[in-house]
Formats: C-alpha cells, structure tokens, sequence
C-alpha cells in the first residue's frame, strides 16, 4: 500500500502508472522483441554513501528528481504506527534554509508537480520539473535531507497529524470495506510482526507521536547511506554530476541501519471473521501469506493472479461472474512488499447468493487449478500484456526514476525492472500449479464484511469469529 | 613558492601541501556554499507541441495522425461527438454506458471469450466508453500488434452482436454497484450534487436509478449503437510509432465496412432551472466520521471567452496545492486531507464545484472558510503578484508533460474536436494565458462564482453537523435522503 502526501482526486498529480507497473510487474511474453525495455543509467556513491543514479533521457524537457529513503512502515515500533507516513509529510513542512511553501512555488508554480509516498518497505519524494529547474530541486531535496531538524517544531507536527488522521478518515474510517487493510494484516501476521499494521496507522497511534520521535527517526533513517536519489530526463550528466556534488556531499553519513531479518510465515490453519461495517453488500476477502518481492516465486504468483482473475476468460472470474452468474465482481492476486507478500481474493455477490456459497464455489475452481495446473494458452495470455506495460511505464521520466529507485534500494541493482521483467517471461504452467499449491492453503484469513446487524450474512456465520474493531469513528477525537 | 631543487626535502614538503589543498579543496567549497541562497533557474526549455496531419477516410471519418518514435508504441481513439446527454432516451439514464459495455459482448465471428481471448494475446484491451458529451472506443499497443488490434476493434464497433443474456449480466452488475455508491459518500456526493444544479428536466441532472437500469431493454441498446457510432461526427487519433503514410491505408483498410452516415452535431441544451438562493442540503449519513462537500453552481460552457482567465482564477483558488482553499483549510486548519475547486468545461454548461472531504465535527468551520474565499476571490482579498505569476507559469510549463506519452499526445489532440477548438490551440496557448490580467481574474471570480445562489451538498452525520452549519448563518438547510429527495 502506498499513501500519499496529496490527494490525488482533487489535484490530479503524477500519474502512479509507472510506479504501479515497475512494483506489480505483471508476467509478460516478448511479442515484438524486448530490445526497447531499457534505461541507460549510470550509478555511482557519493563518499557519505548517497548512491546517486542518472538517466539522461531528452524526449521531454523535464526533469524528475526521486529521493528514496530505505524506511517505511515496517521500521516502526508497536505504539508508533502510521510514524512513517506522518514523518513524509513532515518533510513538506520546510527545512533549515527552505522556508514552508517554497517547494510548491518552485516545482508546481514553475510548471511541475511534486509528492511523496510511503510503503511499507520505502519512503520515497519526488518532483518532476522543466528542466531548468533541476538545481533547485536538488537544493531541496538536500536541504531536507541534511537540515529537516533546523526549523522543527511541534506546531508544525500538530499540524501534520490533522492531516494525517484527515487522511485515515477518508481512507479508512469513512470509506465502505475501508477497514479491511489492517484488519487482514493484523489477522495474517503474529502480533507485532513488522507487517501485521497498515501503512496509515492507528488514530491512537498518530496521536501520540512526539517531537522526539521525528527527531530520532530522521537521525536514524534519513541520512544519505540509506537513500538513492535518481535523476531522470533533459539533462547533461556532468552538470547533474557537480550540482549533486555540491548540494548533497557535506551532508554527513549516519550510522548503519540494521535490518532484521524479515520471516516469512505460513498460518497453521484457517482464521475465520466477520466485520459489521457501514455497507450495503457484503464482500468476501480470503488472504493467504505468500513471499516478498525478493522470492523467485512472486513472478508465478502474479502469474496465477492473472489466470484467476481479470478478463472474463480467468477462472474465478468466468466461474463466479460470467457462468454461474452468482458474484458482480472478482479479483485476486498476489501483492510483494519487500521480506513478505499476500495473495488477496476478494468478492463481491450478487444478491441471492450468500457468502458462504461463493467461497465455496471459488475454492472449488482454486482446487481445481491446483490439480490440474494451468494450460500453456493461459500462461501465454497471462504474460503477454507485460512487454506493453513495461514500455508505458518508460514514458515518463518520474515512472523511470521510481523503477530506478527500487531496484537500487531493494535489490542494489538500480536496472533490476529488467531482470524482473524477464523473470515474468519465463514462467511456465507448473511453475504457477506449484505455487498455486504451495501457498493457496487452508492456512488464510477469510473475512465477511457485512452490513450492520447482519452478522448472519457472513460466509459460515457460526465459524467466524466477530472482530471487534469498531466502525463508527471516534468522534471524541474530533475536538 | 616556485621550487628549485627537485629533490630537496622542501620541496616535498610543499608537493604535499599542495596534494592536502586539492584534497580538501570540495570541503572548503562545500563550506562555502550558502544554502540559504535559491538557486536561479536558467532559461526555460522550448515548449515542443507535436504536430499532426489530418485526413478524411471515404466514410467520412476524420483521420489525425502524430507519429512519435522513441519508443514502440501506438495510441490509437476513436472519439464520436455527443454523448448520453444526446442519446440516451428520456427514462433510459445509464443506457450509454451499458451499450459501451456491450461493445465487448461479442460480434458475428467472435463470441465475448473469443474476443476476450484475442484481445489478451495481443497484450492489450479495447476500451469502449460513453461519457456525456462524447464518447470513444480506444487501445494502446505495441507498434508490432497495432493492425490486428485496430482489426478487433473494427469488427466490435461494425459487427457487435449485443446479446440479450449479456445485458441481463450487465443489468445485475451495475444494480451492486449503485447499491454499493449509496454508502460510499463521495459517490453520494457526486450523484446528489447535479440533481440539485440541473433538475431532472435538464440532460446534465439524470443520474443512474434502480428503475432507469430496470427500463433499459435490448432494443434501446441496438436502437443507440445504430444511431450513435456514424463516422461523420468522428476523429481518428493514431500517435506514435507508425508512419503516417502507411497508417492511413491501414485505418482505412479496416474500417472500410464501417458505412458514411452522421454530420455535424449541435449541441443544444434545455434552459437551466430557475436559480435557488443559497442552499445547504444536507444528506444524511448516519455516524460518518467526515463530511463531504460539494458547492457550486452551473457554469459556462468551454466557448465562453473568458476560459483563460477562469483557468488562471480557479489555479489560485483551488488546483494548485498552494492554492488559497487547500492552504487554508487543509494546511493551515487542518480540517482535511485536501481540498480543491474545478469547472467542469464541456459544450454546456459545466458545473463550477468546490469540496472535499472535512472533520465531522468542524464541518461549520470548514463552510465558513470554503465561502470566505470564494468571496475573497472576487476582490475581498487581492490577487498578489506572486499568485498570478504561479497560476500562469504553471498552466504554461505544464504542457510538456502532457505530450510525454503517446497516450497524452492522443487526447491533447483528441480533445481539440470534442471541445471545438482550432488546431493551433496549443500554439496559442502560452500567448493567450500570458494576456490575463489580474482585472481580468478579479472580473471573472465575480461573474462566474455566484455566492448568493450556490448550491452547498453536504453528505454527512446529521446529529453532529446539522446544528452548527445552522449557526453560521451562511444559508438554510434542507435535509435529503440518500436518493437526494427532501425528507
């Protein structure tokens, strides 16, 4: 999940496309040769650890700037949930020579757009520029990196957290089934696993952060040894090359970040429940734990995502949607963050038919899948829509720079969207009948959201386990 | 010091001086540099706008072509003049969207899985879609798999079969989905809020009911294909890698069962309902932890001459981030994740909209801010030089972005004919933002934002909200249900 600094609807930023294609990178087969699929870059470290990489590229006359720091959601501790995210918008708030609304007035005043977004695994900022405005870009970029702590104050922190709990409202409290994040997350991980909470955190959570904590996360996290800054478009690679020495090299290197290893885990059997919430119609999520985007396995489980669902020839979608007439809408598939991912399935009926017959209904074609593998026609299907995907992804220079970033910060290999793309392509149909039953157990998380006072309408009412979160917001929080 | 003796201890004393200097000569630099100092930008880049050729095929379709060879791609749209609000029947609000999802249901020779099927080799999906002014069929491939492509989508828009158990299907789906937009507020918002400005007399006030999705039958689909896909009210938009000679021949080749038939379409439109003073209706929904809010009014169509100066108005008034509604009410308040302001430029009358999503419990707060500046735009508060400067810059520099993809060349020049613009438009652009005055900005936020008789949609917790919006005084307050009828 990725939360941003900005909304989206109202002010139409940066299209994600790009982003979403370099992360989800959907299996693919080569059709018209894959010699276009390639960012000449090159890489290289500044003395205080900054890994720095450039992609000229002059097809438009802008600029994007991406700084990627490696911290996210998961490095938070128990009571801090949502640090991550709220600790992004703080780094908006102005810096040590930068005062607030200077970086609106100098990339989207000039004709550019700027945001941030927070996942669980990375904390990325961004601006996209005409191409004389690439200096002060980085001036800002470096000016937040190095001297965020020089203008500080809890004001400006309250003033986030409004936001920020602004942002949960109107993503998770007030929105239909918008719960079901973190309830699936809490109910698939063991308590206080790094990924067992949502990216936006708790209200609880967000209300008690501190001046201190931001103080200590940016000395931790934010210094230059744990951030790739990549710098894609209209530019001349020696000058990036002075303006980045000059802005970025006397920020000083902070001590090495630990990173615990992540486990992957499995669930022992199944955990049944049921979340009354403010909806019409009830909706079955089924989430079972796979593996991270560092597992050879995600690119078969986004390829079995694919032949389960999407167009109306994939299983779930034919059997539920289109021959038994029995759901309005189906999807499933597979989402890697960095040490762990999730296969998610999620339906939603048509009326007359209760949840507990289309959980059945779709086990019995995931059941089937299983025994029977995939034919090579679907496999084919599956990946053959990748290669364009892939190339509409290199249109834009900030969805270059994001697939940059990435692979530098995830995988140390900023070309990394290449191998992953050509790992896409060599699935074959019994790698995808292995994982299919490898990971598509009985040890999942099923969950029946259901209107309010309907219960009864959950899939196998007397086996599912009500949770107790609640639905109504917490209006004492309000004044 | 120039040295002597190339061997004398001195001198290799001051070969390491100097070896020391250049060493830390980038610190004494980095020292140096005053980070408090902007750096300047330099020149601006040239603002490249692609050019084009356009053609007509035998049928009569416009034919625009815009070759771009960077990468491997082709972005191709078919887009048709008039929309539902032209040709959907009387009781029949929904039929048009129906009818481009049928588009997919199957033709003479391909069943929908086959067509599903070929479609997911080719790597791609075509995309039917009919909004209310117009409406397109469109897809983006690879260069390599343009022509069988652009042949599916021939056989779909000339040989659809439009079965009878695919509308059933379709019928029930979008039954879930309205079901499901009635407890989802910004869905609410959005369906209550133009009944409210047009009325249901007026095509821009229908909005999708359990009984218009019941009325819709299979005639009424082949009756609005027939009528709607004709080749004289449509553009043709190939950008990309292809070459424009050769593509002509393609596109026509495949579209040559596609029969001449339609001309130009006027657009008319019924009068606007006579105007309401100020109004809060209040929508209520129990226990929402936000309000979401929708003020505006109807507002001029895209020909209105002042379009510039309303485009560089509404930029500093609420599209930029630093614009003075998120500045207020989300930055310095708090009160929101975001909020913002919008004209809805069509051939009629567009709705002019401010909103977003605020605090239950400071919903008052929140109304009493939205309407001072939307007051304050009007000349309570001055346009500085700094705002007009942003507004400006920023609609003219972004237009490169806009041409970066194949897919953003095609609608920059798809939405010159839906619009009814000349084709040096985006030449003239630069010019014609850089001539509005701050007068001029002034001017048009008075005539076009109309505070006594807007229209103020609030969808939210009535036991929370309803006693403090009356406090402020702004406007009474009709209650409504969620079908937006007075309680």
């Amino acid at each position: 999940m990725l939360t941003n600094r900005r909304r989206a609807a109202w002010l139409a930023l940066v299209a994600l496309a790009g982003l979403a294609a370099a992360q989800g990178l959907p299996a693919q087969a080569p059709a018209s040769g894959t010699g276009a699929i390639r960012i000449p870059f090159e890489a290289y470290a500044l003395p205080n650890g900054l890994t720095v990489v450039l992609a000229p590229d002059h097809t438009t006359p802008t600029v994007a700037v991406n700084v990627m720091y490696h911290v996210g959601s998961k490095n938070e501790v128990p009571g801090r949930t949502g640090f991550a995210h709220l600790f992004e918008h703080v780094m908006f708030t102005g810096s040590g020579h930068v005062p607030y609304g200077l970086h609106d007035r100098l990339t989207e005043s000039v004709g550019g757009s700027n945001n941030g977004g927070t996942s669980n695994d990375t904390t990325t900022y961004y601006e996209t520029v005409p191409s004389n405005y690439l200096e002060s870009s980085l001036w800002l970029e470096a000016d937040r990196m190095g001297f965020l702590l020089d203008t500080l104050d809890l004001a400006k922190l309250n003033a986030q957290r409004d936001i920020v709990k602004n942002e949960r409202r109107q993503g998770v409290d007030n929105q239909p089934y918008g719960r079901v994040g973190e309830i699936l997350a809490a109910a698939t991980y063991p308590p206080k696993h790094p990924y067992s909470w949502d990216v936006i955190g708790s209200m609880e959570d967000l209300s008690a952060a501190s001046e201190e904590d931001v103080k200590a996360f940016f000395r931790v996290y934010y210094a230059p040894n744990n951030a790739v800054l990549a710098i894609v478009g209209d530019f001349e690679p020696a000058q990036a090359k002075a303006l980045v020495a000059k802005y970025f090299t006397d920020i000083p290197r902070g001590k090495m970040v630990a990173r615990p290893t992540v486990p992957t885990i499995t669930l022992p059997a199944e955990t049944r429940l049921v979340y009354e919430d403010r909806v019409q119609v009830a909706r079955l999520y089924v989430q079972w734990p796979t593996v991270g985007e560092k597992a050879e396995d995600q690119f078969a489980l986004d390829v079995l995502g694919a032949i389960l669902s999407g167009p109306r020839t994939a299983r779930l979608t034919k059997a539920l949607v289109y021959d038994q007439q029995a759901a309005a809408t189906v999807s499933a598939g597979q989402g890697s963050n960095e040490d762990v991912g999730e296969f998610t399935m999620t339906i939603t009926p048509r009326p007359g038919h209760s949840l507990t017959d289309i959980e059945a209904a779709a086990d019995a074609v995931i059941d089937r899948l299983k025994a029977e593998g995939p034919t090579a026609e679907e496999v084919q299907k599956a990946t053959a829509g990748a290669e364009l995907s892939v190339l509409r992804g290199l249109e834009s220079n900030l969805g270059k720079a994001m697939q940059l970033s990435n692979g530098a910060s995830l995988h140390g290999d900023p070309g990394y969207f290449r191998t992953a793309y050509q790992k896409s392509l060599a699935i074959t149909a019994a790698d995808v009948k292995r994982v299919a039953n490898k990971y598509l157990t009985k040890g999942r998380v099923v969950l029946s959201v259901v209107p309010l006072g309907k219960l009864d309408q959950a899939s196998k009412p007397g086996e599912s386990k009500k949770v107790t979160g609640d639905a109504a917001p917490r209006l004492e929080d309000q004044r | 010091m120039k040295p002597h003796n190339t061997r004398s201890p001195r001198r290799i004393a001051w070969f390491v001086a100097v070896v020391l200097a250049v060493a830390t000569l980038p610190l004494v630099a980095q020292q140096a540099l005053d980070r408090s100092k902007v750096p300047t930008a330099g020149k601006p880049p040239v603002i490249r706008i692609p050019t084009w050729t356009r053609t007509t095929l035998a049928n009569g379709a416009a034919l625009v072509i815009s070759e771009k060879h960077d990468l491997p791609l082709v972005s191709f749209s078919l887009t048709l003049m008039g929309g539902a609000y032209q040709f959907e029947p009387p009781g029949r609000t929904g039929l048009a969207s129906i009818v481009a999802s049928m588009m997919s249901e199957g033709t003479k020779s391909r069943d929908g899985e086959a067509l599903s099927n070929a479609m997911q080799l080719l790597g791609t999906t075509v995309a039917t879609r009919i909004d209310g002014e117009s409406g397109s069929m469109n897809f983006a491939s690879t260069s390599g798999r343009f022509s069988a492509t652009l042949g599916l989508l021939a056989d779909m828009l000339v040989n659809s079969t439009f079965p009878a158990d695919a509308l059933e299907r379709l019928r029930a789906q979008r039954a879930v989905v309205l079901a499901q937009a009635k407890s989802q507020p910004g869905s609410l918002a959005s369906r209550v809020f133009p009944m409210i400005l047009y009325g249901t007399a007026h095509p821009f006030g229908q909005v999708l009911t359990e009984e218009s999705l019941k009325a819709i039958t299979r005639d009424d689909v082949v009756a609005f294909h027939k009528a709607y896909f004709q080749p004289g009210r449509a553009v043709i938009v190939v950008t990309g890698d292809v070459s424009a000679a050769a593509v002509k021949a393609t596109v026509e080749k495949a579209l040559a069962a596609w029969p001449a038939a339609g001309g130009t379409l006027v657009f008319t439109y019924p009068p606007l309902p006579e105007k309401h003073p100020a109004t809060i209706y209040l929508v209520d929904k129990p226990g929402a932890a936000q309000s979401t809010f929708a003020i505006g009014h109807p507002g001029p169509p895209r020909s209105t001459p002042d379009f510039y100066a309303l485009q560089v108005m509404n930029m500093m008034l609420g599209e930029l981030f630093q614009s003075r509604l998120n500045a207020n009410i989300r930055e310095e308040k708090g009160l929101s994740y975001g909020v913002g302001s919008s004209f809805a430029f069509g051939r009629g009358p567009g709705a002019f909209q401010a909103g977003g999503d605020i605090i239950s419990a400071k919903s008052d707060v929140a109304l009493v801010e939205f309407v001072k500046e939307l007051k304050g735009m009007g000349g309570s508060r001055p346009v500085t030089d700094d705002e007009l400067a942003s507004a400006k810059d920023a609609l003219v520099q972004r237009l490169p972005g806009t041409f970066a993809s194949v897919g953003g060349i095609n609608s920059a020049i798809r939405s010159l004919w839906t619009q009814g613009l000349p084709d040096d438009y985006y030449q003239q652009y630069q010019k014609e933002v850089g001539a509005v005055t701050r007068d001029d900005v002034v001017r048009v936020a008075r005539q076009y934002i109309d505070l006594d008789h807007l229209s103020i949609v609030i969808v939210g917790d009535r036991a929370t909200i309803e006693g403090p919006l009356k406090a402020t005084g702004i406007a009474p307050i009709v209650v409504l249900d969620i079908e937006g009828n007075a309680k």
